[in-house]
């Protein structure tokens, strides 16, 4: 898999989400972020997953990783808890990510040495199933042909795929945290099911 | 399909469900159309199938305890003036020495005259000088035999060897 970019968007802050939530959600989000390391142990995973199929780079993902936790962890007071912590992570990583890219270290090790995801190591992580093995190989092929398919996409349009797909982010949310309008994350949304879909054979 | 339903789900339609923004006829359309209702389960079981993976694919990543990267974070920033601040009196301890010492030996050496070369004909008349004084002791040297008053050549029954008396 070869290493992209990830979309650039002009973030300042994470803007806080229109979702109401209630007090107790809060407190509950608010004390999930006062020990770093069960932040770590519950969403590190996430992280990685996310900006690893987006920018194709897993080492990349794990230092963006790291930096996202630390920064959620020492700017908790800026949590405003009207949004998932999740949602507030996949924020902060983006913003990480864009600042990172714009390093001229990155730029430098991303020309002279950059990981890329082994898509037949990944698809052996498929979790076993009460399915047949005819079943099973079935789905290692499909979950390698939509990682091919990722790659094939814009960056704004793997970047919003997994936001909704992976992430489970609403269109709003997506559009709030990449300072995108609503419809023109539809769009991204649009083409990348297009692609997707016609390359899976689910087109009906 | 059923025999009532003569076309699917649009392309734009059936995104719009997959997204989650889906209108009532579109779900009234997937309540009575196997077809649609079958590729739209299929599709989440991919979609389903591709986070499990990968997610399993990241936990398997190695792991480092943020409380411990925080922690080495945080050091350099509070240590570092004290870090920098030992290595200079290090540095000035260690090198203060070794710069006087240094430049001793270096006033040392100055004073100390070069030996002079050797020339050839310094060489040839040393080695005269040498032959001489060899010759001077080999004229001056009485031999043993001839101080003691020996004779050079063995006595006839003189034994070399002692012979072994028989009990």
């Amino acid at each position: 898999m070869s290493t992209y970019s990830v979309a650039t968007f002009d973030l300042g802050a994470v803007p806080g989400m229109e979702i109401e939530s209630s007090e107790t959600d809060k407190v509950r989000h608010i004390s999930e972020l006062d020990d770093i390391d069960a932040l770590a142990r519950k969403y590190r995973a996430r992280i990685i997953r996310f900006v690893a199929y987006s920018t194709g780079d897993p080492d990349l993902a794990e230092t963006i990783a790291q930096d996202t936790l630390l920064r959620a962890y020492n700017g908790k007071e800026n949590f405003r808890g009207d949004c998932s912590i999740s949602t507030w992570l996949t924020g902060i990583a983006i913003n990480v990510l864009r600042n990172h890219q714009r390093t001229e270290r990155y730029k430098f090790w991303k020309r002279v040495n950059s990981s890329a995801i082994d898509v037949n190591e990944m698809a052996s992580f498929l979790p076993a199933q009460s399915s047949s093995p005819e079943s099973q190989l079935l789905a290692r092929e499909k979950v390698k042909q939509l990682a091919g398919v990722l790659e094939t996409l814009s960056n704004n349009q793997r970047t919003i795929f997994l936001m909704k797909f992976s992430e489970e982010m609403e269109v709003a949310d997506i559009s709030e945290v990449l300072g995108m309008q609503v419809n023109t994350v539809r769009t991204h949304l649009h083409r990348a099911l297009t692609a997707v879909r016609s390359q899976l054979g689910a087109k009906i | 399909m059923t025999p009532e339903q003569s076309t699917h789900l649009s392309e734009e339609a059936f995104n719009d469900v997959l997204i989650g923004l889906g209108t009532p006829e579109s779900d009234a359309h997937l309540a009575v159309c196997s077809t649609c209702s079958n590729h739209l389960r299929q599709f989440r079981i991919d979609i389903e199938s591709f986070n499990e993976t990968t997610l399993a694919w990241s936990e398997a990543r190695p792991t480092a305890s943020l409380r411990a990267t925080r922690r080495s974070k945080v050091r350099p920033v509070m240590y570092s003036p004290l870090g920098w601040a030992l290595a200079a009196v290090l540095l000035i301890a260690i090198g203060i020495p070794v710069r006087s010492h240094y430049l001793s030996s270096l006033g040392r050496a100055s004073v100390q005259a070069p030996a002079p070369e050797d020339t050839q004909a310094q060489i040839a008349q040393d080695n005269d000088l040498l032959r001489s004084v060899d010759v001077a002791l080999n004229e001056n040297e009485e031999s043993p035999i001839s101080a003691y008053h020996l004779s050079e050549t063995p006595h006839p029954r003189q034994r070399t060897r002692p012979e072994l008396r028989k009990p």
